[in-house]
């Protein structure tokens, strides 16, 4: 097998990965960037809206930083580490200088500066953007800035199997190329893990279809805990039926959720900031509306935008415009857009300190949507993941250049050809469980399941019904044996990272007896700060989850009832 | 009925046969062409690299002099001039920074426009105002039995937004055109590729390459004959194939037809009185239609 | 919902077998995207069925394809807006690139194209530094964010002919992206982008072929224009093609300004000199066509329109 080595490997081609890499990179350390796609397609691309900042000198005069975090823990319902958070907003305003210096055409204020608008949760605007296309023109500076590094390799379409140790140390990766199927060991003293988020657990997201929990499945098997993972964010305006994310721009720029009578129903979920409210609570309130029978046939409502005009729309919204236009044959301009609640963030993740590393291994890293820092706590905030992605990005960079500055190199290769040999197992099989089968009852399981209104009943049912997947996984087969492309067998490798990461998602979910954030429990409807205020630590026993918790940073804000 | 007629410096000039050809089915089909009064050209395809300011107003002193002809539309028999004057209005319409200094550059020459006007190509006039089934009505010596490669180019399709008439990637109006003759069309993969006029005064080689992929590829896929609806690629297949044809040792020629003159082949008129080339003539002699 | 059952043929190739056909039924309603139709091919009937695909909301740029012939992505393309009156959708691979596997071909030549082109922002040492803010007025942030569109989906690529005829030309995508640092006032290398991108922009046809197949409207052929309009600031290499588009372009506006018009046979002889004229003019003879050859049309009487006009170039 082929051996490369680097001094820094990292998994994911997106915002967070590429912002390390430029971090690493610029400290003079080689890099290997790894991904299954080539990086301008991964999921960071889709975020809309925009990416919150407090920029001195051009912000609201009576915002601070102080606001922001503030925000951001309410946000997040108390469960956010309020270190993280205020360093978060600490550090807003530099990554979007940063961003704009290495060429992001941020739209812009008549007088040339950086123009900004409202979005959910925030006591002031603070959002600034590109047009409603944030991720894609932000991915695409940071891709381009890091392919002007002589000591970054890009591995683009290798998929990444496992991760390779020596004790208690990272040692690399094993990955595959996906276009000759041929292994390749990638070996590093310092390891990122920044693969994204998990969006195709459910049957209704607005992730793309990458978004299968490579990292935390990897991240599992490792012995590395993911930290809160019962907290899934559901976007409450999810394209009616495709699924496709219509920005929370649209309402931050004046659009408004009806019901099928006419009425803004946000009025009485959220008196004061109605359809700008947090999402797990917008979600919630159209789960409610739809379920009382006051959605539209099919099970959508309605989100308006006729009231702002042709021109603003086109120019401020002209992806969501496109998307209803394309997608569902609707003129926002003229009609409502048909929307209702789909799967769009994963608050949980590896679980990392504030400085992006985790320490069930030496060596590893984690950031973006993979890792958990704590600063979106039970839900996030929109416009704060293209934020993490840097921000963190730039943080864990930062670690990872003082990690390899003072580790040297272990030798070893030790389960190298187990992780490949292990692989092999889905070609060689010639009988067995389908990955299609297994994936579409998993898909049906979390969405029915592990949802937005979750209870003992049905998580416990979940959990039972997943661990059977993953038993009937064990023998999973391809039936292409081709060396091209073979997109069967990478099915089957995702097939197992989705089930191991949702074995941990809905039995964290099913011992989180409270409701907070996003995680909302029918038979536990309150928040209980007596006994969850903890971060949930969930490591993969054999065959089940093992649980225990860590406390929660407080450093200013003492936990209030969250209204809006 | 009376068409304000804008024919292009191609078709005044080397590629005088399309205009020929033109006026002499035209009259036929009672279409009277109108010659814009004074007309300049419209710097299709070079002008815009310059400055689309300039390019912008030399297309609409056209359009202007329409107007005041008491035309709402001009029709061309090229591809590119039809093409410049649909980008320019395109351009004059939807960019108002734009507008206003195409606006200055008219009022200098003591000129105003309001954007009234609309251009088509002459196989537009064609189909819509006089329709395949009267043309059927003209047509005196069907060419039954020719295989006629039906090309359409680019500027006539592309881009969609802008031009509008017809799929620009299922083009139907030479077919159309060439089935009225009673000839067979042939379509080819190539048959809305550039034909590589563009590039010969710049890159040469390319653009004869170009030429010959187009004729090659017709040939190929069956054609006999070839037939086109724009004087520039009249100028790079007809007019100089047998440059191409030297270029990449071909030993065949293919005759290429501007598609009026095929429809004044089967409304009856020669090759003499329609300005076919040797190609093309020698061809109809052999295969028995002269 | 109506659903409906229709038949979609997938052109495939493997290493083994080839190239070769191959058909399925599939249910679909007419909201029912082309990246869904394939997901539940592969995920209900073949699992060996090769594509990419990633965001299903035409931003990653994917899962670019033929369909019906037609450069387009999987994504932005509706079932029932497709299928023909049997209700069949034929799939290919992009042309141009090399087959790799069913519909995923080989696209690094089109990425190579983009690394040519100093594809990232070099801004002024004092802003790298964080010692200055940087401006930009919003009209300019419009034109940088039109050729900043491109999400690499490597469409125009596929669909040009100068790409195919001439392997010195970077491409459409390329030159959008070459343009859109040239208009970002914020880039530092502005002369030495001029430089590098325009030989290569004078080997485009302007067949508006990438205008029309690009997914997100960022007209590439505009961009090449656009980047011609700075002939006049190119200090590079004279190559055959930079001399004889500044010989072909100085020869049009002559005429242009002298006499409204374009005459062939002039722009000819000061294009390419008497000699070439002469070996061309047998070939005309010999073809018939050489009686039209010295046909010249009236000059624009009023000459003094077009002067004005024209005036300054802007």
């Amino acid at each position: 097998m082929e051996k490369k080595e680097y001094d820094a490997v990292i998994l994911g081609g997106g915002l967070a990965g590429l912002m390390a890499a430029n971090i690493v990179a610029s400290a003079g350390f080689s890099v290997a960037v790894v991904s299954k796609v080539f990086p301008t397609r991964s999921h960071s691309a889709a975020a809309e809206g925009g990416i919150a900042a407090y920029i001195k000198g051009n912000s609201d005069p009576n915002d601070d930083p102080d606001f922001m975090s503030y925000d951001e823990v309410k946000g997040g319902d108390y469960l956010v580490d309020q270190d993280a958070a205020e360093l978060l907003s600490a550090k807003s305003g530099e990554i979007v200088h940063i961003l704009d210096a290495w060429g992001a055409p941020f739209n812009r204020q008549p007088d040339g500066r950086i123009a900004l608008r409202y979005f959910g949760g925030q006591t002031y605007p603070r959002t600034r953007f590109v047009a409603d296309k944030t991720g894609m023109a932000l991915l695409h500076t940071l891709f381009e800035h890091a392919t002007g590094f002589k000591n970054i390799d890009f591995y683009n379409e290798y998929y990444v199997l496992d991760i390779v140790k020596e004790g208690k140390d990272v040692n690399g990766l094993v990955a595959m190329e996906m276009k000759t199927m041929d292994p390749v060991y990638l070996k590093s003293r310092a390891l990122l893990i920044a693969a994204g988020g998990l969006g195709m657990l459910y049957k209704h997201t607005t992730n793309s279809y990458i978004n299968t929990g490579d990292g935390y499945g990897i991240a599992l098997r490792s012995g590395v805990a993911l930290k809160d993972p019962e907290f899934v964010q559901f976007h409450p305006t999810g394209l009616y039926p495709s699924d496709i994310l219509i920005s929370e721009a649209a309402r931050a720029e004046g659009g408004i959720l009806k019901n099928n009578k006419g009425e803004r129903f946000m009025a009485r979920y959220a008196p004061h900031k109605f359809d700008l409210a947090p999402r797990d609570i917008v979600s919630r309130s159209m789960t409610i509306e739809i379920r009382e029978g006051r959605g539209f046939k099919g099970g959508y409502l309605g989100l308006d935008l006729t009231h702002l005009g042709k021109e603003y729309i086109m120019e401020r919204l002209s992806l969501a415009y496109d998307a209803a236009k394309t997608f569902s044959g609707v003129d926002a301009t003229e009609e409502m857009i048909p929307v209702r609640p789909a799967q769009h963030y994963f608050m949980g993740g590896i679980d990392v300190d504030i400085t992006g590393s985790n320490h069930d291994l030496n060596g590893i890293f984690a950031a973006g949507e993979a890792a958990c820092v704590s600063v979106h706590g039970a839900n996030r905030l929109g416009s704060n993941s293209l934020l993490e992605t840097l921000v963190y990005g730039r943080e864990t960079g930062d670690s990872m250049v003082n990690f390899l500055k003072s580790h040297k190199n272990v030798e070893s290769n030790s389960n190298v050809d187990d992780i490949v040999n292990t692989a092999y197992l889905y070609i060689k099989r010639e009988s067995g469980e389908h990955f299609g089968t297994l994936l579409n009852e998993l898909r049906d399981i979390m969405w029915e399941n592990v949802g937005i209104f979750r209870d003992k009943k049905k998580l416990e049912e979940a959990v039972g019904k997943i661990s059977d997947l993953r038993k009937r996984s064990v023998n999973m087969y391809v039936t292409d044996k081709s060396s091209n492309y073979n997109t069967e067998v990478f099915n089957a490798f995702e097939t197992r990272n989705m089930l191991d990461v949702a074995l941990a998602v809905s039995s964290a979910a099913l011992n989180r007896k409270e409701t907070r954030g996003a995680h909302y429990r029918d038979d536990y409807p309150n928040r209980d700060d007596d006994n969850w205020m903890k971060h949930t630590v969930a490591y993969l026993g054999d065959s089940e989850i093992k649980i225990s918790y860590k406390p929660v940073n407080f450093t200013r804000w003492k936990p209030e009832p969250r209204v809006y | 009925m009376k068409v304000a007629y804008y024919p292009g410096c191609a078709s005044h000039g080397i590629a005088k046969d399309v205009d020929i050809a033109t006026q002499l089915v035209a009259k036929d089909l009672d279409l009277e062409l109108m010659e814009v009064d004074d007309w300049n050209c419209c710097g299709g395809g070079f002008m815009d690299d310059k400055s689309e300011e300039i390019h912008t107003a030399l297309n609409l002193r056209n359009l202007e002099k329409v107007k005041t002809m008491g035309f709402e539309k001009m029709s061309t028999p090229c591809s590119v001039c039809l093409n410049s004057h649909r980008i320019a209005s395109d351009k004059y319409e939807k960019d108002p920074e734009l507008r206003e200094n195409v606006d200055r550059r008219l009022k200098n020459a003591d000129m105003e426009y309001d954007g009234s006007v609309d251009s088509e190509h002459f196989i537009w006039t064609l189909i819509r105002d006089v329709g395949i089934d009267k043309i059927k009505k003209h047509v005196k010596k069907p060419l039954k039995g020719i295989k006629m490669g039906t090309y359409y180019g680019c500027q006539l399709l592309r881009p969609y937004e802008v031009m509008g008439f017809e799929s620009p990637y299922n083009p139907k109006s030479v077919m159309d055109l060439v089935a009225a003759t009673g000839a067979e069309p042939v379509a080819f993969p190539l048959k809305s590729s550039c034909c590589g006029f563009p590039l010969v005064g710049i890159n040469p080689p390319v653009g004869l390459k170009m030429a010959n992929n187009i004729l090659s590829d017709a040939k190929n896929n069956g054609a006999e004959m070839l037939v086109h609806p724009c004087s520039l690629c009249h100028l790079q297949l007809d007019v100089t194939q047998l440059k191409i044809q030297n270029q990449f040792k071909q030993d065949w020629t293919l005759p290429v037809l501007y598609v009026t003159q095929l429809l004044g082949l089967s409304f009856g008129y020669t090759p003499e009185e329609l300005g076919l080339g040797k190609i093309a003539k020698d061809y109809l002699r052999e295969r028995g239609f002269v | 919902m109506e659903e409906k059952e229709i038949t979609v043929n997938v052109k495939k190739y493997n290493e083994k077998d080839g190239v070769f056909w191959k058909s399925y039924r599939v249910k679909a309603d007419r909201y029912t995207q082309m990246t869904e139709v394939l997901r539940r091919i592969k995920t209900e009937q073949d699992p060996s069925l090769s594509y990419r695909a990633s965001c299903h909301m035409a931003v990653c740029g994917s899962c670019s394809m033929k369909i019906n012939g037609i450069p387009s992505l999987a994504c932005k393309t509706m079932a029932f807006k497709v299928m023909d009156e049997k209700g069949e959708i034929n799939l290919e691979s992009m042309d141009y690139y090399t087959e790799v596997r069913d519909l995923i071909p080989d696209v690094d030549t089109f990425y190579d194209r983009m690394y040519k082109v100093m594809p990232r922002l070099y801004a002024d040492e004092e802003v790298i530094e964080g010692k200055e803010e940087q401006r930009m007025l919003p009209e300019e942030q419009k034109e940088v964010w039109k050729f900043q569109g491109c999400i690499y989906c490597g469409l125009c690529v596929s669909a040009c002919p100068s790409v195919k005829a001439d392997e010195k030309f970077l491409g459409p995508a390329a030159h959008a992206k070459g343009y859109r640092y040239i208009a970002d006032d914020r880039d530092t290398k502005k002369e030495e982008r001029i430089d590098m991108l325009m030989d290569s922009a004078w080997r485009c046809t302007s067949c508006y072929m990438c205008y029309e197949v690009c997914p997100q409207d960022v007209q590439p052929v505009i961009a090449i224009k656009k980047t011609r309009s700075h002939l006049d600031d190119y200090r590079g290499p004279e190559t055959d093609v930079i001399t004889m588009a500044r010989k072909h372009d100085n020869a049009i506006l002559e005429l242009i300004n002298d006499t409204g018009k374009i005459k062939e046979s002039s722009l000819y002889l000061k294009t390419f000199g008497f000699g070439e004229a002469i070996k061309d003019s047998i070939n005309m003879l010999k073809s018939g066509k050489i009686k039209y050859a010295f046909t010249k049309d009236n000059n624009v009487k009023n000459i003094n329109e077009i002067k004005k006009i024209m005036g300054d170039k802007k």
